[in-house]
């Protein structure tokens, strides 16, 4: 029963992670029906960025430990979100009126473009994150152990899941990005500037993303620069799972995944947990075509 | 133009006919992983390019042709010529059955529908299933000897994989001229319209898999023998990701195309090899440039007796 529960907690911390990823993919397909393969190493991008900061500030040592925090997450998320722009202007913006296929292939050199870049720059040996970011404290209720960095990962996703949820359907940009994600034609037709939206859209999701990021490099600590593919892929499961595009259904599916890997690590394997998050994976899109919140799309004759 | 096209295979093909005169040792080798990754596009191009399906896992069909040429000559110890029709068939079958399930999938699920088989075969082969795949290092020892020769010698085996591409194109050729070529044109093209006019879709596409996945397996049969080993990290997802991006960077359906993306990807490498770590990060901006250039492919595929409104594209 311990184990469990312990295993439940696990899982939540990682589902956060996979949730605040996933709201990336989800975002940009839902509005360019795109697969943002770069968005995983934008996460990776977004740890590298993180720990530099906080080396710096942590060594002027002038400022209170909680500052340094805030402002560490958010300068990396404005730095990751140019990064974002950057990526859609360069690799996805010549692409919008081509073939599909190209620009799947365009995500992909632009994967391997940022990956191998950080590679380039910090090496590609493990980057250790230092232990005493956060406080080292722990909770010990009823024989579960939950983290600090744990109870605060999972308060802050559910806080930023929650704003956006609510900036997308209570606000005029939210309303605009939900219109312009069911017919980017008719949206125009109604004065919304879509190509403002989809810049929107990227800043949004790769600060989600920075934000994954960074929790990445406070729970696991090590970090490398290949770890883009491991947890984007995850990540991009997690929505599928959901059913791509549908914003509440990533946050369902990063949770459901998370649970689910982490109770397969706890009672089955750990080696084999991937293989049954992908066969878990294949189930579903068996048994529903498209997801779990999915929409059922009739084809157009 | 036809014309044009055929002195260029013919030009092509002597060359590589008679490229061991040339007799380097470290550029045979080149060559010869070159015809064989060559095959493999293909076959991938026959899902990708001809049947319009994402498959993002092909190299799963690669690596399983290639280990149970390891499994059966290293742990059995038959001759591996054996291999050769389990290396067809095994791939094939495993292929149909995997593929059924999933080929209604629309384009992106089924995308990760085949990344998700090429991860659970990755890890199988890492977790040493039934005690046969060796685990993280894979099987070593392949031994090729057969009537005495050596087939992993350099010229012997240079050899085998250029006659394995000509097949391959044979193959390719034929598929082309036939009715199951059509039929997977018209599926690729509007999948409602053919089912309409009495074209089982479903079929076409498992069997574009199935002969995919046989092609790719005999692909993995030479492979094996080449390097004498086998190990996960050859047949990996990022592997299946690269021969993907050669299909389309190539051009789909277009054989200059993909021989020269794979030539692109796999030989120039070979080439940069002193600015090994900064390679990916050029490839990957070439990717993009290329895409952004040329969204259709490096040399497009031309169709010569399909009618206009078939091959134009759709906005």
């Amino acid at each position: 029963m311990d184990i469990l529960l312990q295993q439940i907690v696990n899982g939540l911390t990682i589902g956060s992670i996979y949730a605040l990823v996933a709201l990336g993919y989800t975002m940009v397909y839902g509005v360019m029906k795109l697969i943002n393969f770069a968005h995983g190493d934008l996460v990776a991008l977004s740890a590298y960025i993180g720990l530099v900061f906080y080396t710096q500030m942590a060594a002027g040592g002038a400022m209170p430990q909680a500052l340094t925090i805030v402002l560490v997450f958010l300068l990396t998320a404005i730095v990751v979100a140019i990064f974002g722009v950057l990526l859609e202007r360069i690799a996805y913006r010549p692409l919008r009126n081509a073939p599909r296929l190209s620009a799947v292939v365009s995500a992909l050199g632009a994967s391997m473009m940022i990956q191998n870049g950080i590679m380039l720059v910090w090496g590609p040996n493990i980057l250790i994150f230092p232990s005493d970011i956060l406080p080292a404290t722990s909770w010990n209720i009823y024989g579960v152990t939950i983290t600090f960095v744990q109870a605060a990962m999972i308060i802050i996703t559910i806080m930023l899941m929650l704003a956006l949820t609510l900036f997308i359907n209570f606000t005029k940009m939210g309303t605009a990005i939900r219109a312009s994600a069911i017919n980017q034609d008719a949206a125009k037709l109604m004065g919304i500037n879509v190509n403002f939206i989809i810049i929107i859209i990227f800043v949004l999701g790769s600060m989600l993303g920075a934000v994954g990021g960074l929790f990445i490099g406070m729970y696991y600590r090590g970090i490398s620069f290949n770890l883009g593919w491991t947890y984007g892929m995850s990540a991009f499961i997690a929505a599928i799972l959901g059913g791509i595009g549908n914003i509440p259904g990533s946050m369902v599916g990063g949770y459901l995944l998370g649970l689910f890997t982490a109770l397969i690590a706890g009672y089955v394997s750990s080696a084999w947990a991937e293989a049954f998050t992908y066969i878990l994976l294949i189930m579903i899109l068996i048994v529903r075509p498209t997801g779990i919140l999915g929409e059922r799309v009739a084809e157009k004759v | 133009m036809m014309n044009r096209a055929k002195i260029g295979y013919i030009i092509l093909f002597t060359c590589l006919a008679l490229f061991p005169l040339v007799d380097n040792p470290r550029w045979l080798t080149v060559i010869t992983t070159f015809c064989i990754y060559s095959v493999v596009a293909l076959s991938v191009d026959i899902v990708l390019g001809r049947a319009g399906m994402f498959d993002m896992g092909h190299a799963l069909f690669f690596g399983l042709g290639a280990y149970i040429t390891a499994i059966l000559n290293v742990h059995f110890g038959y001759n591996v010529l054996v291999a050769i029709p389990f290396v067809i068939i095994i791939p094939a079958i495993i292929a149909i059955v995997i593929s059924s399930p999933i080929v209604h999938l629309r384009g992106d699920y089924l995308l990760v529908a085949t990344v998700g088989m090429n991860i659970v075969f990755e890890q199988a082969l890492k977790n040493n299933l039934f005690g046969l795949t060796g685990g993280p290092n894979g099987i070593f020892g392949v031994n090729a000897e057969v009537f005495g020769f050596f087939l992993d010698e350099p010229l012997p085996i240079y050899y085998i994989a250029f006659a394995l591409l000509l097949f391959t194109l044979l193959i390719i050729r034929n598929l082309e001229k036939s009715k199951v070529g059509r039929a997977l044109h018209y599926v690729q093209e509007d999948s409602l319209a053919s089912e309409s006019i009495g074209i089982n879709a479903r079929f076409y596409r498992v069997f574009a898999f199935s002969l995919g996945a046989a092609i790719a397996g005999l692909a993995g049969f030479v492979f094996s023998i080449q390097y004498a080993a086998v190990s996960p990290e050859a047949f990996n997802f990022m592997t299946s990701v690269i021969f993907f991006a050669i299909v389309l960077v190539g051009g789909k359906a277009s054989i200059p195309g993909i021989l020269a993306g794979t030539f692109i990807m796999f030989v120039l490498p070979e080439v940069f090899r002193e600015f090994a770590t900064a390679r990916y990060f050029v490839f990957g901006f070439a990717m993009i440039l290329s895409m952004i250039l040329r969204p259709e492919g490096m040399f497009p595929a031309k169709y010569g007796k399909l009618p206009k409104y078939v091959t134009e594209e759709k906005a």
